[in-house]
């Protein structure tokens, strides 16, 4: 096989990955990456964000080389164009990390008038700090009235009756004076997002760099906001991740075993099939189908849901999950939203697979619809699993191909758990930024692409940085990266530079922190601020960085505008759709420092990418007055 | 006499010249009709995708002594000379894809035209637009292209933008004050280029 799969080696680095492609080439399933070549050349106004088709006067496109068309029929030029695109992209990331939000608070609201059954608090620690955060008296109330009244609270965030959004209250006061001199504070999570939508109407808000400050108002409304509430409402439903062992890539199937996978990003479902995966009952049943147990995996974010939670293992990021159908030993892949391929329905009629979606909002060709609610999500998720255990004997064992050994990882790093790590308090990993043993620490995120060689980015990037002990927190598919490469196992500090490898030799954790879906982001952000709040300085101060190496989606987008705008340098893999403008790549690569302490730079070639993030700490670590060393 | 003319340089790969010369070479010459026709039209012109992602609009040359037209048996493949156009005549086809072996550029297709004789496959390339051109209009992918990879002008025009261009370049100071078209496409055909050759490294 490996002379088949060498060709495969330009598009993933993973081996699961190059030898699933062949066994797609073989079976002549088409994939992302035959869609991606059938699309070259991609639309170069579209790259650059020169068309708008934001009316009916149009579409319109400006011509970059300057002899065609330099405005649209309504007189918008490249700049107004291509800061009106780009701030539709943060609109659209904002929503859907939103709206994720919206639903966990639903299921909290549903929760305290008891009628989501199987839902339960898990953290009631957790629920009693949040709660006290937003006003919400708790003394001598049970936690499900507490419960009740946090929902409505938080409803509130995503409304229009706030000066600004409850969880700010984190966010370090000279961050919050920032913000406020540019206008930038998030009143109302939906608010933001639908004034976004407004202002890019035609004739609304034709100031680019007005549009640019609404963009980061819309962002800071996720980051603070929707996302936010999303990540601490799934740790009171579900529990607040603690460090936990797992595995990870395409041999975490078992072919011996029924094999149920969970694919999306909302807990909320993919909770109760994990729980309906246990069910004795079932299990037995799946002895009597001739299976030796039920094993349940994850895909995507919802996967790192499950895996930071209940160590459940990981099959695999975004441009693994085709190729994770191609096993021919998934009796049934469960879906929510969000970064689900429509492409995956067809790819399951080749295999006995069944597939199902969940979700009011996301329905797919191919799949069976099976609504989840509050109400009905634990008997509903029993039924499905019952029914992918009855799929078994389906399968056909000649077509079985799982040609790997699953990995070791560990995740579960909340801000909590790290905190808890170093004995309660940041004083520790304070006390070793200040001795130098580790220069700092960068949050790498994002997605797959198939622009960019599979999880070349994300891991070149960890273990550069590593190397010269900067400490990696990643999430989302950047996270399930660097776990198949192996670099979370606490054996993987003989990676790491000196410093960083004695403090997590220490602390027996490896170099690399998995903090968990790509919602999660924000636990790097409220980490970021309690650091800043014991130092008493501001996010933008610390020798800290962002990166996305092989980001796709516009959440990704969402993501790297309210890193930077609170204050934290980024580096992007794949162009953002703005080169169109020069005013506005200018802002987004220099101007925003003055604005906000922080900027972007786009770099492909991860190698460079480190130069950058190694550059950039050790400025701020001389700011610091740290010492600090020439890169 | 003006010609089309294919700046590669300029090409954004947005493909709407393969949108238009479909639309010019169907029954309705409409968008929404052309797509409701049978057989489908097909466009004329192709995109071809370059080493690093970059666009490419490959057509018929229209060449002088033209290849296609020396090897075509049947006789079918003839000159305009009024338009100096190399045109095929579909009653006289057979089918046989000799053209399409000697064409060096690849840009004659097989299939039923909209515009050719019904239920019957022929040789299809592109015709310079001449019935557009009968009707004073420019051949429908220059005019749809507005970012001036295509153009329809005196070759004489273009020689001479391009040769003013060089010795611009070769004036003394040059470096210093570089003209460069368009930053923004330059900027991303980099990064594009840098995503590419990423793919080939050790990992």
């Amino acid at each position: 096989m490996s002379d088949k799969t060498k060709k495969f080696e330009k598009y993933t680095i993973t081996r699961d990955g190059q030898l699933m492609l062949g066994k797609a080439e073989q079976e002549q399933i088409e994939t992302v990456w035959d869609r991606f070549e059938d699309q070259l050349p991609q639309c170069g106004y579209c790259e650059m964000g020169l068309s708008c088709r934001n009316c009916a006067m149009g579409p319109c496109r400006v011509d970059p080389f300057g002899e065609g068309p330099q405005k649209g029929v309504c007189g918008a030029d490249a700049d107004i164009i291509v800061a009106r695109n780009f701030g539709r992209m943060i609109a659209a990331g904002a929503a859907s990390h939103s709206d994720h939000g919206r639903d966990l608070v639903e299921v909290l609201e549903k929760v305290s008038q008891g009628k989501a059954p199987g839902y339960k608090i898990n953290d009631s620690e957790k629920l009693m700090r949040v709660a006290a955060e937003y006003g919400v008296a708790t003394e001598g109330k049970d936690a499900l009235t507490v419960a009740g009244e946090l929902s409505y609270a938080m409803q509130e965030d995503y409304g229009t009756r706030k000066k600004g959004i409850q969880l700010i209250s984190r966010v370090p006061p000279k961050r919050l004076k920032v913000w406020e001199k540019l206008g930038i504070i998030p009143r109302g999570i939906d608010r933001e997002t639908s004034e976004m939508m407004h202002r890019t109407h035609m004739g609304v808000d034709n100031d680019w760099l007005n549009l640019l400050l609404q963009g980061m108002r819309n962002a800071l409304s996720d980051g603070w906001g929707g996302s936010l509430i999303a990540t601490e409402v799934s740790d009171i439903l579900f529990g607040t991740p603690k460090p936990v062992s797992s595995t990870v890539n395409i041999g975490v199937l078992k072919e011996d075993h029924v094999n149920i996978l969970v694919h999306g990003h909302n807990p909320v479902v993919s909770e109760m099939i994990c729980r309906a995966a246990e069910d004795n009952e079932l299990v037995r049943l799946a002895r009597e189908k001739g299976a030796k147990g039920i094993n349940l995996a994850g895909l995507c974010c919802t996967g790192n849901e499950l895996l930071m939670r209940h160590g459940v293992p990981m099959a695999g990021n975004h441009l693994m999950t085709e190729l994770v159908l191609m096993t021919g030993a998934v009796e049934m892949i469960l879906v929510d939203y969000q970064c689900i391929m429509p492409s995956l329905g067809h790819v399951a009629k080749c295999f006995h697979t069944r597939m199902i979606s969940t979700s009011d909002k996301a329905k797919f060709p191919g799949m069976d619809h099976r609504e989840f609610h509050p109400e009905n999500a634990a008997q509903l998720a029993r039924e499905l699993v019952k029914e992918a255990v009855e799929n078994f004997t389906n399968r056909n064992p000649d077509r079985v191909y799982i040609p790997v050994d699953p990995v070791q990882c560990m995740a579960g790093f909340s801000v909590e758990a790290i905190l808890g790590a170093l004995g309660g308090s940041p004083a520790p990993l304070i006390d070793a930024l200040k001795a130098g043993k580790i220069r700092g620490a960068a949050g790498i995120v994002g997605c797959n692409n198939p622009k960019i060689r599979q999880d070349y980015g994300h891991v070149t990037l960890a273990k550069r940085l590593i190397e010269n002990d900067i400490l990696v927190l990643d999430t989302g598919c950047a996270s399930v990266a660097t776990a198949k490469a192996g670099l979370k196992v606490p054996e993987a500090i003989r990676l790491a530079g000196p410093g960083l490898k004695e403090v997590c030799g220490a602390l027996g954790i490896p170099p690399v922190l998995h903090v968990g879906s790509c919602v999660d982001n924000v636990r790097i952000m409220v980490l970021a601020a309690a650091l800043a709040n014991t130092l008493g300085t501001d996010i933008s101060d610390l020798p800290l960085a962002g990166a996305a190496p092989e980001w796709y989606s516009e959440k990704a987008v969402s993501i790297g505008v309210y890193v930077v705008a609170s204050g934290i340098f980024t580096v992007l893999g794949p162009t953002p759709p703005i080169t169109g403008s020069a005013k506005v790549v200018n802002m987004a690569t220099a101007g925003l420092n003055d604005a906000v302490g922080a900027c972007f730079a786009v770099e492909p070639d991860p190698e460079k990418a480190a130069v950058l993030i190694r550059r950039h700490i050790e400025k701020k670590r001389k700011g610091l007055g740290l010492s600090s060393i020439e890169v | 006499m003006k010609q089309v003319v294919i700046h590669p340089e300029r090409c954004v790969g947005c493909m709407q010249c393969m949108v238009a010369c479909a639309t010019a070479h169907s029954k309705t010459k409409s968008l929404p009709g052309a797509l409701g026709e049978s057989p489908l039209p097909k466009p004329r012109i192709h995109l071809g995708t370059g080493l690093y992602r970059e666009g490419f609009p490959n057509r018929c040359r229209h060449c002088d002594p033209a290849p296609c037209m020396m090897v075509c048996l049947p006789g079918a493949i003839y000159r305009e000379e009024v338009g100096n156009t190399v045109l095929i005549n579909g009653e006289k086809c057979i089918n046989c894809a000799t053209c399409a072996m000697a064409c060096p550029f690849g840009v004659i297709r097989y299939h039923e035209d909209s515009l050719g004789p019904p239920g019957k496959a022929i040789a299809v390339k592109c015709d310079n637009c001449i019935d557009r051109r009968a009707r004073g209009q420019v051949p429908a992918c220059v005019e749809v292209c507005k970012c001036g990879a295509l153009t329809f002008e005196e070759p004489s025009s273009s020689f001479k933008r391009k040769t003013d261009e060089m010795a611009r370049r070769v004036s003394a100071g040059a470096e210093e004050r570089a003209e460069v078209a368009s930053p923004g496409f330059v900027l991303m055909n980099v990064l594009k280029r840098a995503q590419v050759e990423l793919s080939g490294r050790e990992a």
